[in-house]
């Protein structure tokens, strides 16, 4: 029994850390519907610049601050001057473009920092562990589950109950229309690519004392992201909080029980869902 | 045969004939490179019939491409003495099983949902590639020995990079051609169409959902010839042949080709691999300027290689015709 609990909170603790990487990828594809394939870059970006921020000040939660901001640059960059460009041409331009981008980040990160895993360490209380309803469980992991929710809400709250999250909706749903209003559209388009990139910055700072930083970590991360989008419906909220749980916990549970299908789990998953419901779970129907 | 059909078919001739002779012109290691392009070559045909022809971005298309490939590993490690032709032979029908099996189930699905859920399924497969090590060798691979062909009165040794090189021209080549044929077939133009306008296809009276059906098994067991040819051609067969990269790579070079023109990933596969060893020559770092040209040519030659070819000529012909044309005006 105690088993099971422990394996539940480590379920827990990765879906956390998969809804902070999917929900900036609702955001870019879901949303603007953007096939980003340089979103888990972004992630692993954000890794390797918390690796800098906390070997310089040793401190977390300056480098969750000022990664997140660095990265929301680098990604309202990239749509200013490369996306922007090729958005006419549809996804498969938005594809190649941002598999170009991949391949040069993450080559880019082998260059600087060396083709193998580094390892964050940080020191105080979160990384102790306590007594949890009778087990030990780490804290840090527990602080993984706390941020990602901690991040759900603000979401929540800034695209329901703000001025600015009626328009990027208003300006998902209807381009040209939100433009005519006087709303300048491409603006906010950059905006929320880069707050996407930061979302997915934000996920890799957290990552990194959690799983390794190491170049093979946006490829690890990116096909489950996705599949969370698709399995939760394209650019619902609700719909990636409840994926991205029920995919920590297929994963979690998935290795206690059928180690050696644990990876064709969540695909099987994937396309239960899809050819069941196409929209993906909480997805609106599109004829 | 119209004058510019004549043209094209002795242009395909001619090149053909240009392949064949090369053997003699060039080193072992530049015929090995060959080799790999017309495997290439065939496997980004079959990419550009779904994606240029049919419109269909899938990013599954290396679980065709990797199942023909175990196919053949698995047969010549597991059956001895398994004939060259009966591999052949085998890898084209499972991929055809497997192709009409996955595409079966998805019928109904279009544009991104199609794309993600090949992608689904090529990791389905991959999951199992890797995990099933008993069979497939998991991340080690499996690794084989080219079984010679016995024309009866004589023995091909296929070991001979020269030979293989031949064999793989000819068979290769034919499937090439069987795809172009496809393109010219009813059914061929009833893709096209459906490419331009779905809607209206159904409403004529088209069953589109088994047209399209019927590209993706063609599709589906042409790559996994090609993934065979892979397999014999290395000598080696690992998760690689089955892994998402297999599918980047097929998309790459077929874009670099050229989706709007037949001959695109022709281009393309001579361009990527010629590209790739030039650069993993100089350094390891060779994905990093393979990511910086694809960005470039997305956002200034949208239309590949081809393209570019394509309103090349277009430009010479309107520079030497213009002028005529303003006499005859006058």
């Amino acid at each position: 029994m105690e088993e099971v609990f422990v394996f539940f909170l480590h379920g827990l603790a990765y879906a956390g850390l998969l809804f902070l990487v999917s929900s900036g990828l609702t955001l870019v594809f879901g949303m603007m519907d953007v096939l980003n394939f340089a979103h888990a870059s972004f992630y692993m970006l954000g890794a390797y610049f918390s690796y800098m921020v906390l070997s310089m000040t040793g401190h977390l939660w300056l480098s969750m601050l000022i990664c997140p901001v660095m990265l929301f640059v680098i990604g309202a960059l990239v749509e200013r001057f490369l996306l922007r460009k090729v958005h006419s041409g549809g996804h498969v331009h938005e594809l190649l473009l941002t598999f170009g981008l991949a391949y040069i980040l993450g080559e880019s990160v082998k260059w600087i920092w060396g083709n193998y895993p580094l390892s964050i360490t940080i020191g105080g209380f979160l990384s102790e562990s306590i007594n949890l309803f009778g087990v030990t469980y780490p804290v840090y992991r527990l602080f993984v589950l706390l941020s990602s929710i901690c991040v759900g809400i603000a979401m929540a709250l800034i695209l329901y109950k703000t001025r600015l999250g009626i328009i990027i909706r208003a300006a998902v749903n209807d381009r040209t229309m939100v433009n005519a209003l006087g709303i300048n559209v491409p603006l906010v388009f950059m905006g929320v690519f880069g707050f996407g990139a930061a979302l997915s910055g934000l996920g890799g700072v957290i990552a990194g004392p959690f799983l390794t930083t190491s170049p093979s970590m946006a490829d690890d991360i990116l096909i489950t992201a996705f599949v969370v989008i698709v399995v939760g419906g394209m650019g619902s909220l609700l719909g990636t909080v409840v994926a991205s749980l029920l995919i920590g916990e297929l994963q979690s549970f998935g290795v206690l029980l059928f180690p050696k299908f644990s990876m064709a789990l969540i695909f099987l998953l994937m396309a239960v869902v899809l050819i069941v419901k196409p929209s993906g779970l909480f997805g609106v129907e599109q004829s | 045969m119209t004058k510019r059909n004549t043209f094209t078919a002795v242009a395909w001739v001619f090149c053909f004939l240009g392949a064949a002779s090369l053997p003699f012109l060039t080193s072992r290691y530049q015929i090995s490179l060959l080799t790999e392009i017309i495997i290439f070559a065939l496997y980004g045909v079959t990419y550009n019939l779904l994606l240029g022809y049919g419109g269909m971005l899938s990013f599954g298309h290396a679980m065709f491409f990797g199942i023909g490939a175990y196919t053949a590993g698995i047969l010549l490690t597991s059956v001895t003495g398994t004939p060259f032709w009966a591999i052949v032979v085998c890898a084209f029908i499972i991929t055809a099983l497997a192709g009409f099996l996955v595409g079966s189930l998805l019928l109904k699905v279009k544009g991104t949902p199609f794309a993600l859920l090949t992608l689904a399924f090529n990791s389905l497969f991959f999951a199992i590639a890797f995990k099933w090590y008993a069979v497939t060798g998991g991340d080690d691979g499996l690794s084989i020995q080219r079984p010679n062909i016995d024309l009866g009165f004589w023995t091909l040794d296929t070991s001979n990079v020269s030979t293989f090189y031949y064999i793989t021209l000819i068979v290769l080549s034919a499937s090439i051609l069987a795809c172009w044929y496809f393109t010219r077939t009813a059914m061929g133009q009833t893709v096209l169409l459906m490419r331009e306008n779905e809607n209206r296809m159904q409403f004529i009276g088209y069953n589109t959902a088994v047209s399209r059906l019927i590209l993706f098994t063609f599709t589906a067991c042409f790559a996994g010839l090609a993934g065979a040819f892979y397999t014999l051609h290395f000598r080696f067969v690992s998760v690689d042949a089955i892994s998402v990269g297999m599918t980047t790579t097929v998309l790459l070079l077929t874009f670099i080709g050229g989706t709007g023109h037949f001959a695109g990933p022709l281009i393309g596969s001579a361009f990527y691999i010629y590209l790739q060893d030039y650069l993993s020559e100089y350094t390891d770092r060779w994905p990093f300027f393979m990511g910086l040209i694809f960005i470039v040519m997305v956002m200034y030659a949208p239309g590949g290689v081809s393209g570019i070819i394509v309103s090349g000529g277009k430009w010479l012909q309107e520079r030497f015709r213009s002028p005529k044309r303003e006499i005859e005006g006058t």
